[in-house]
């Protein structure tokens, strides 16, 4: 696996202004791999981004490309590109001198450039826009233009800050379509940055979610999804009913005044734990068969289910289901043992309680 | 109500106008006296450039207004690019420091401009009076630089670095082009503030090497001939011009 | 004028400084790992402490030090006593002598050549006035020029900025010319039967001067201020029950305080610094800080440079103040935008 490993980061530090923007950072992505770095603003991904693209440099720790230590290397001279947020094309060139900026600058013979220039426009659906000024382009345009100027460099590996942050839902999602198939086409690393949860399950073959300056999880979208390993990562992926109770053994978890059984063991016993669970796993039952019983105190029509929120006593579960009680209705809980996941409480306990709102 | 409101404004505008009208006027007069018009001529113009002390205060005026305008640009915008970068610390300190010589009274910038001269025992002379000039310049080109610069998206710049363009390239090919405008307004800003300068220049020079500004000066207080009148009403209208696109240019931009 | 020696410290001071900034230079560059753009402005680094903050300490040096280079506050101490100096040529002996016969310094008639403080008085009093006329001759044309409905605003206020950009001295002349003794208005006052009259070389003439120089930039600051203001502000006000002259001064005049500040220094600062005004048209009748300082500055004394500096010293320490001050009212600087 070790020679796998393209661009390492080893306890990477930084500091602005006396505040702690990343904490001894460790990561590394492998090669054609499409990584993630999610988490919300302020929380140190953009950062790391830019430490990688070679546009600050960290207080402490290395960046490791290919075995060797790139720390002190400018921007210019690393390979690697980037798509930027607000697409920073140049607006006194047009849309051929702006793809074609890097290559120039490698003294490559101008056939060569205009017949990658041509390629990369057609990569990028918008053949034939060569002569036009940057200005002139609708959002999703400038975008493309931003990616296939990037491109054409042959990176290594594409930085791509929050690329698809300005442009509209539809657009946002065709484009995050087409991004995958072209990092799957062409088959380079891509390191991407986003707040958008949705967008680092959909593209992403690794998610590396951040906060507060620090990793919490690595994973595939899957096994993030389904096992955060605290609440922060279960709120911010996905929706979840996140409940703090108590490991009375192995496989049996107390929360909500009722003991579940559950598939988790090895937290040892009467110890205070996060339990989640995704309100797609909650089974509306009767009232007489569930593990809890409760009151729903509303409810919402989204389209594909139902939301409703269910006041069980001392806690409100929310809860997704393609069919719909009628507001005011008594109706029982139930959550087979698969579906509980049992997580460590978090030591850093405010952002848990901002999330759990 | 209303035309009261116009009067009031006519009487004001006629204060300001008056005296800058009636000079031209008289610029054009055939004899010599204030009192009486007698008859329209360009006598006094060609006395004018028949006057060596004047043509001579003409070509350094110019001559500084062109190098002062020049090196200052330069210097203004690469700082301005410079100062634009920092954090927000030194960059404050830069911007106060860089405010002193717009907010002191020209005055004291003479005068502290003169104690160095003669500090340093450099003689006062064109080039004192070059640097003088330079040191006001500069703050207004970067004033006119600056917010071209914030207008700018703020990863222009490492957009070219990492397509693999060097500090310099970058500087040339991507900021520049992209503040533009802002430079050829401080220059010409500089142009001007340096063609109008009076009270530095005549701090920082020697009695040998005047400019208009000094030159009319120490005439004027030998009282005024009307060649001055022609040469009041000609720099009139040059800096109404220059003004008028420096205007221009400014519109053009904010719209 | 050249006896002024750079000082062996003032060598090594030299030295020093340009070493320092060439080591902070590679320091940067060192810490952080290549090419920084904040670089581009380490030149204009240098020419802001070359021709900026030493010139600044310059003053402050010769404010403090007599020609010879030692230190003295007598500078400051000319400032206020205007027998300072004569008193200091006297031997003690004397002094006390003359004190014994109950006689002052001023009955001898030898302390009038130092009249610091009361030129400072009268400076601050003249511009004083003129700020007032300004400010009321100034902020109504502002306020007609920024009515909506008055579609020539714009266009003139342009009328009052072109004066204003034009070279202050030949607009002084210009003045100068048109008061002579055989100017236009004598000429106009002789046709009308009154008689020509003496213009020039007065107190008003100069007060003339300074209003006509300044008046646009108090203009200008209220009627920019005036104009960004939202006229739904006004509307509201009538809305809520104001007539318009309460708009006016519960609503208006309130607003544009910024713009009178602004307008206010900007007049101010330049009236209380001005020499060539008062010399130009009080024709040396009329003496303003500013021509004192000038004063001292032509004269050949060495010492009297040294009070120059102390002149000035004081005079910038007066400027910051201000700008101080405005900076607590005015601290967008919404009222600015001369340019």
């Amino acid at each position: 696996m070790e020679e796998q490993r393209l661009i390492s980061l080893e306890n990477i530090s930084k500091h602005y202004d006396g505040v702690t923007v990343l904490d001894n950072i460790n990561l590394y992505i492998r090669k054609k791999e499409f990584v993630t770095l999610l988490g919300p603003s302020g929380c140190g991904k953009t950062t790391t981004l830019r430490i990688i693209g070679g546009f600050e440099t960290a207080d402490s720790g290395r960046v490791m490309f290919d075995s060797k230590d790139i720390s002190g290397i400018p921007p210019y001279k690393r390979r690697v590109n980037t798509v930027f947020q607000k697409y920073a094309l140049f607006p006194h060139l047009n849309v051929q001198d702006n793809i074609a900026f890097g290559l120039k600058l490698k003294k490559m013979p101008k056939d060569e450039i205009a017949r990658k220039v041509d390629y990369m426009l057609d990569l990028v659906n918008l053949k034939g826009y060569h002569k036009r000024s940057v200005e002139s382009l609708s959002g999703g345009q400038q975008q493309r233009i931003a990616i296939a100027r990037a491109l054409v460099n042959e990176p290594e590996v594409l930085l791509l800050d929050e690329p698809l942050g300005a442009l509209d839902l539809k657009l946002r999602k065709e484009m995050q379509l087409e991004l995958k198939a072209m990092q799957q086409r062409l088959g380079i690393t891509f390191l991407y940055v986003t707040h958008d949860q949705e967008e680092a399950l959909t593209m992403s073959d690794t998610i590396v979610v951040m906060q507060g300056g620090r990793i919490l999880q690595i994973g595939t979208p899957k096994s993030i999804y389904d096992e955060p390993q605290n609440a922060f990562v279960a709120n911010f992926i996905g929706e979840s009913n996140i409940f703090p109770g108590v490991m009375v053994r192995d496989e049996l978890v107390h929360f909500c005044g009722v003991d579940f059984p559950c598939v988790d063991s090895g937290f040892g016993e009467d110890k205070p734990v996060d339990v989640v669970i995704r309100p797609e796993d909650i089974l509306l039952v009767g009232e007489d068969v569930g593990q809890v019983t409760g009151v729903i105190k509303s409810v919402l029509f989204k389209g594909v289910h139902y939301e409703m929120m269910i006041d069980a006593g001392h806690s409100i579960w929310k809860v997704h289901s393609t069919t719909m009680q009628p507001e005011g209705s008594r109706v029982g809980l139930a959550v087979v043992p698969f579906n509980i996941h049992i997580m460590h409480p978090m030591e850093d306990e405010k952002p848990t309680e901002e999330k759990a709102q | 109500m209303k035309l009261l409101k116009r009067v009031y404004l006519g009487l004001i505008l006629f204060f300001l106008y008056i005296p800058i009208i009636v000079l031209i006027v008289q610029s054009f007069n055939a004899g010599k006296s204030r009192a009486k018009w007698e008859g329209f001529s360009f006598h006094w113009y060609e006395e004018l450039i028949h006057d060596p002390n004047i043509m001579n205060a003409l070509v350094i005026t110019l001559s500084i207004a062109v190098l002062a305008a020049l090196f200052s640009t330069i210097l203004g915008t690469f700082a301005a690019i410079g100062i634009h970068a920092m954090k927000r610390r030194p960059q404050n300190l830069m911007l106060t420091l860089n405010n002193i010589p717009m907010t002191m009274p020209d005055i004291v910038t003479g005068i502290s401009l003169m104690l160095l001269f003669i500090f340093t025992q450099v003689e006062r002379g064109f080039v004192t009076m070059l640097l003088a000039h330079i040191t006001f310049d500069v703050p207004y080109v970067i004033l006119s630089v600056m917010p071209k610069l914030k207008q700018m998206n703020k990863h222009s710049y490492e957009a070219a670095l990492d397509l693999g363009a060097t500090p310099m390239y970058a500087l040339f090919h991507v900021i520049l082009p992209e503040v533009m405008p802002g430079v050829i307004t401080g220059a010409m800003l500089a142009f001007t503030l340096s063609l109008d300068d009076f009270t530095i220049s005549y701090f920082t020079t020697n009695p040998l090497v005047q400019n208009l500004s000094t030159l009319i000066y120490s005439q004027a207080r030998k009282g005024i001939k009307p060649t001055m009148n022609a040469l009041s009403a000609l720099m009139f209208v040059a800096l109404l011009v220059l003004l008028l696109v420096v205007n221009r240019r400014t519109k053009e931009e904010d719209a | 004028m050249t006896n002024f020696q750079v000082p062996v410290w003032g060598y090594w001071m030299m030295g020093l400084g340009f070493a320092a900034f060439i080591g902070l230079l590679i320091a940067y560059i060192r810490k952080n790992r290549g090419f920084r753009r904040p670089i581009f402005a380490s030149p204009y680094m240098l020419w802001l402490v070359i021709f900026t903050v030493i010139p600044c300490f310059l003053v402050a040096y010769f404010s403090f030090t007599d020609p010879q280079g030692n230190f003295t506050l007598d500078n400051f101490k000319s400032f206020w006593d205007s027998n300072f100096n004569a008193r200091k040529a006297m031997s003690p002996e004397d002094l006390a002598l003359y004190e014994s016969m109950g006689l002052s310094l001023d009955d001898l008639g030898l302390g009038r050549d130092s009249i610091n403080i009361d030129t400072l008085v009268f400076s601050l009093w003249m511009a004083f006035l003129c700020t007032v006329i300004c400010l009321l001759l100034g902020y109504p044309a502002a306020h007609i020029m920024a009515d909506r409905e008055f579609k020539l605003g714009p266009t003139l206020v342009i009328l009052f900025v072109v004066p204003m950009w034009m070279n202050f001295l030949l607009r002084t002349i210009a003045l100068m010319s048109l008061l002579e003794d055989n100017g236009l208005i004598n000429n106009v006052l002789e046709w009308i039967g009154v008689g020509r009259q003496k213009l020039l070389n007065n107190i008003a003439a100069v007060q003339a001067g300074m209003v006509y120089n300044f008046l646009p930039f108090m203009v200008f600051p209220i009627y920019n201020v005036l104009n960004k203001m939202d006229y739904k502000l006004s509307e509201a006000a009538m809305d809520l029950g104001c007539d318009k002259w309460h708009v006016f001064y519960k609503v208006t005049l309130p607003l544009s305080v910024p713009g009178v500040v602004s307008g206010i220094t900007m007049v101010f600062m330049p009236a209380v610094t001005t020499f060539y005004i008062s010399r130009l048209l009080g024709g040396g009748k009329v003496q303003l800080f500013g021509d004192l300082i000038e004063a001292k500055f032509l004269s050949t004394s060495l010492n009297e440079w040294n009070v120059g500096s102390a002149l000035s010293l004081l005079m910038m320490i007066l400027i910051l103040l201000s700008l101080g001050l405005l900076n607590k009212v005015d601290p967008e600087g919404e009222g600015g935008g001369m340019i």
